[in-house]
């Protein structure tokens, strides 16, 4: 390969590493507006809240890293059931815009009160598989691999839920209509609950995987994930699973190569465009049938 | 059940008597100073930093025996640095607190916006931590009377930067990856102000990356590729550590390296990927390794106030600056805001970082520290003021 | 029907007819309220006189925001875009050409207007979530486009130094310096835009859209050109944000790509949201509210940010109306005092 088909090719993998990465945050929040057609303004904040109990426990706590993957998310879900609780469900056939209040609100909360708790001052994350390895002639750190198989893992799983398993059927029909569940008698609060659950747990699994390669833990971080999720989700169309792995990993790509042969200033803005563009021109999303939202 | 009552009522109002007494009193005793910094949001960081060293220099200055004999209190301010936040919170303190002096921001930006409020309202505006050269270029003569900086600018710090790089370590072709805000872009146009002064010397690419940026293998990549043999880095704290990490695992520890300033000397930073940091080149305002008596007191003053923690570059010129504020204060004689900026325009102040005095913009001559890394720790290898040439 | 619509409340949710005092009645307390604020300057300190000129200058985006949102029916989060573009014609005509302040505020509402048209061309066509999710995109763009765009917008370092408002009358200038003067200058662009504001919906254009809010494909059978109005709509709401911006330029005179941030589009959401969609008093009661707890709650500044969420999750759990259905009930009641209960039918 030449220099240059070289380069497009290095590109290429850094792109899917953090598109995977997109692709898993992305598939919480689009089964989250799947069952109660809410944005959730909040949901880089639980990313954040997984990373920062994975930190928590491996610099007060002293445990390894596998256990603190394990108290990360599991510290997130706490609070998110808490949060499905009694703020979540009680979205169910509310108007649009009282989501978006809402969880704006929540994502105030959450992100002050860790300032509140653990102060504004930067941590750095230790642990985690940071040794670099060669692929292709490229190195990287392990833990890159570990991502990229792990939301392949995640994704099939996720197809094999909601084919097979009474909570997916639950989901894909409360996503479809929901008013036609509530008669047919099934739980749409427990769904909303459940999938809420599920999409942070999401959330803050991809925090806790990618912080030891992303080193810096604070109370701010989940901002600008929540931002550019949205952009992977209209393109792989809301409340479409399977379109946000290929979404999310064609954003990462795109912007790999933007930033490689443009600028990394503009990479950012690559989501964004191609989300405008999606929307002028197909607004169902690259790949979704129809326009549903 | 009356008597009861009456005795209650007795109790009360002696309790509450008592409490505003206390509190009177203890106003009377207070001189309260602003302090505007970002408490909340992306920069929360910068601002826990900078309260922490105010309020140790506070704790120092009433412990001997406060100023005028009055104890120095801070009345604090978020501005989420955001400028319009920032206005808010200053004309809070200006019309509610009736604050005679502020110290901040620390964003450029907000900083901006405060100099009119100050400067209308006769109040004492002094800077420690903003790097933009147009706060003094607009100061004192230029302008703002009221303004006053503590905080070397980056005209200088990116001047020393590129003369150490080119003549001394032999660099020629760099690569920029700044960060994307008016401090980066800013030290990189000066950059390249004096880039021509060194014919050999190139920039190869230029890239900026957002504050809140962690993916950098692409432009990594890119910089891998162009051969590049500097990276010219203006950027924050906390994002140095991930770009070192990430430099490592793609196999550039020892063939590229940093210079510029990120905070490259700390301990945590280059505790994150040390073959990465050694070598690299920065100028910075203070770092806790410089050798003055009076710094290496502040570090272990600092440490053990903060449990343990190691004070930043914010905490220090923070902790400096109310130091400043509080002997132009005793010059004056006086807590009279007024009085208190006459003594500061003419003051010889005794900082850490060696003699202070003011510019006719209100700006402090102060030196920058051109370190090294080497072996893990940072070598100081001299200390530059470099004259400001301000537009005419 | 995949989305609840917007309920709002057109008429009173009274047993009994309502009193034919009350429009008296509420054209009475908004005069006192006017009243109240012209005043103000004469006894309140300048910190007070800044909080409620910043509730004014995000009033004009508000009413924007309530036209788009309360009676046409479309959540839009580029009411920052516009709010942005606005500051930003301002502050470049004021630092290049030295322009009066009156013609920044036109221009700026003019330019953000005719910046709107080609986006909403392609906006308007989507669904409600779709539209959102493009309108946050404009926000994003807008930022990156000040950020990069240097030789316009000097990036990062943005434009400091715009002119304090010069009001000529003839041979009198009157210079804008002091926060009194501010506050009558930007209370009277207020005033001014709100009266616009409701001129607008109380006509038959604005009849029109209250029916694209409730029935859209109704309203395309009675044959109201229902796209034509819902891109008008935008347009005009982009001018209302325009205004502020232009006023915020002034009143900062410093304008930097941060007035692109989320902030300003969430906060002129919570104040339409807070005060009440669809209703006349609700932007105004909604800046003055939201200015008012925000700067309150300045006084813990720890915790300010989660009490501020706190309340936000109170507006949308507890007053999903807003604030101004309180308002309307009370001057209904008021209305009815000394006069006879009638038995409802």
């Amino acid at each position: 390969m030449g220099n240059f088909g070289n380069f497009i090719f290095e590109q290429i993998v850094n792109g899917v590493i953090t598109g995977s990465t997109y692709a898993l945050i992305a598939a919480g929040m689009t089964m989250i507006f799947g069952v109660l057609r809410a944005i959730n303004f909040a949901h880089g904040e639980y990313y954040m809240l997984g990373t920062f109990a994975a930190w928590y426990a491996i610099s007060k706590l002293e445990v390894n890293y596998v256990v603190a993957i394990v108290l990360g998310v599991a510290a997130a879900a706490l609070i998110a059931a808490t949060i499905g609780r009694f703020v979540m469900q009680r979205l169910v056939g509310a108007p649009f815009q009282a989501g978006v209040l809402a969880t704006i609100g929540i994502s105030l909360i959450l992100q002050n009160a860790v300032i509140l708790a653990f102060g504004g001052g930067y941590k750095v994350f230790e642990g985690g598989w940071i040794e670099p390895v060669e692929f292709f002639g490229f190195g990287m750190a392990q833990q890159r691999i570990v991502l990229v198989v792990s939301a392949v893992a995640i994704f099939a799983g996720l197809e094999w839920m909601v084919r097979k398993t009474r909570m997916g059927k639950a989901i894909r029909a409360v996503s479809q209509n929901i008013e036609c569940c509530q008669v047919n008698g099934i739980d749409v609060e427990s769904v909303v609950r459940r999938t809420f659950l599920l999409g942070t747990a999401l959330a803050a699994l991809s925090g806790v995987l990618t912080a030891p390669v992303n080193v810096s833990v604070y109370g701010g971080m989940g901002e600008s994930i929540t931002l550019k999720t949205f952009a992977v989700i209209v393109m792989g169309g809301m409340g479409n699973v399977r379109g946000t792995l290929l979404a999310g990993i064609l954003l990462g790509v795109v912007e790999a190569l933007v930033s490689g042969l443009i600028g990394l200033q503009y990479r950012d803005s690559v989501g964004f465009i191609a989300l405008l563009l999606m929307l002028m021109l197909r607004p169902h999303g690259l790949f979704s049938q129809k326009a549903r939202f | 059940m009356k008597q009861q009552s009456i005795r209650r009522i007795a109790s009360l109002t002696l309790w509450g008597a008592a409490t505003l007494a206390a509190t009177a009193a203890q106003a009377q005793d207070a001189f309260k100073i602003g302090l505007v910094s970002p408490l909340s949001g992306a920069n929360a960081r910068y601002g826990a930093f900078a309260n922490k060293g105010a309020n140790l220099a506070a704790k120092e200055i009433n412990a001997a025996g406060g100023v005028m004999g009055k104890k120095l209190e801070f009345v604090s301010g978020d501005s989420q640095c955001v400028p319009a936040e920032g206005v808010s919170a200053t004309k809070r303190m200006i019309t509610f607190d009736k604050l005679p002096i502020i110290i901040g921001d620390i964003c450029s930006s907000v900083t901006l916006a405060m100099q009119p409020l100050a400067e209308e309202a006769s109040v004492l505006l002094v800077n420690a931590a903003s790097s933009n050269p147009a706060i003094t270029y607009k100061a004192g003569v230029g302008g703002f009377k009221w303004t006053f900086r503590n905080y070397p600018t980056d005209e200088g710090r990116a001047a020393i930067v590129l003369e150490h790089a080119v003549k001394n370590r032999g660099l020629k072709n760099f690569a920029v990856l700044s960060v994307d805000s008016d401090y980066g872009r800013g030290a990189i146009n000066f950059t390249k102000k004096y880039l021509p002064r060194y014919p050999d010397a190139k920039i190869l690419s230029e890239d900026y990356y957002k504050e809140s940026e962690t993916d950098f293998r692409p432009v990594l990549s890119k910089i891998k590729n162009s051969g590049a043999q500097a990276i010219v880095m203006y950027g924050q704290a906390d994002t140095t550590p991930i770009v070192a990490r990430q430099m490592l695992e793609m196999g550039l520890a020892g063939k590229i390296v940093l210079v510029g300033n990120a905070e490259f000397n700390t301990a945590k930073t280059i505790a994150a990927a040390p073959s990465v940091l050694n070598g690299s080149i920065e100028a910075a305002a203070w770092l806790p390794e410089w050798t003055s008596a009076r710094s290496q007191k502040f570090v272990a003053d600092y440490k053990a106030a903060y449990s343990g923690e190691m004070p930043n570059n914010h905490a220090y010129t923070h902790w400096e600056t109310t130091h400043l504020v509080a002997a132009a204060i005793k010059a004056a004689n006086s807590l009279k805001a007024e009085d208190v900026r006459n003594a500061l325009a003419k003051i010889k102040y005794d900082s850490a970082m060696g003699p202070v005095t003011f510019d006719d913009h209100n700006q402090a001559v102060l030196p920058m520290v051109l370190l090294e890394v080497a072996d893990g720790h940072p070598v100081i290898k001299s200390a530059i003021a470099v004259k400001i040439d301000y537009p005419k | 029907m995949a989305l609840t619509p917007i309920t709002t409340i057109t008429t009173l949710d009274t047993p009994h007819a309502p009193s034919a005092r009350l429009p008296a009645v509420r054209w009475g307390t908004a005069g006192t309220a006017l009243l109240a604020l012209a005043l103000a300057p004469l006894v309140l300190d300048g910190y007070y006189l800044h909080a409620l000129i910043i509730a004014m200058i995000f009033l004009p985006p508000a009413h924007g925001l309530n036209l788009i949102l309360g009676y046409t029916g479309m959540l839009s989060l580029a009411q920052g875009v516009f709010f942005g573009i606005g500051a930003y014609a301002s502050a470049l005509l004021s630092t290049h050409f030295g322009t009066p302040f009156v013609l920044n505020l036109v221009a700026a509402s003019l330019i953000a207007a005719l910046i709107a048209l080609p986006l909403g061309i392609p906006a308007l066509r989507l669904r409600t979530t779709s539209f959102v999710m493009c309108t946050l995109g404009f926000v994003v763009i807008a930022q990156m486009v000040a950020k990069n765009w240097v030789d316009l917008t000097r990036g990062d370092m943005g434009l400091s130094g715009v002119a304090r408002p010069k009001i000529g009358f003839g041979d009198t200038t009157l210079a804008i310096t002091q926060i009194p003067q501010y506050f009558y200058l930007i209370l009277v662009v207020a005033v001014l835009a709100t009266l616009a504001f409701i001129a607008l919906i109380r006509s038959p254009a604005g009849r029109c859209m209250v029916a694209i809010r409730d029935n859209e494909t109704l309203a395309e059978s009675l044959g109201i050109p229902t796209w034509t109005y819902k891109l008008i709509v935008f347009m005009l709401s982009a001018a209302f944000a325009g205004l502020g911006g232009s006023l915020y330029a002034h009143y900062e005179t410093v304008v930097s790509p941060l007035v692109f941030q989320m902030y300003y589009s969430n906060t002129i959401l919570i104040i339409v949201l807070g005060g009440g969609v669809g209703r006349v008093p609700g932007a105004i009661i909604g800046s003055f509210l939201f200015v008012a707890v925000t700067e309150a709650l300045r006084v813990t500044p720890e915790l300010r940010m989660i009490l501020y969420g706190f309340v936000l999750l109170l507006l949308v759990f507890v007053f999903p109306q807003g604030v101004a259905p309180l308002i309307e009930r009370a001057t209904e009641k008021l209305s009815r005092l000394g006069v006879k209960q009638e038995k409802s039918l």
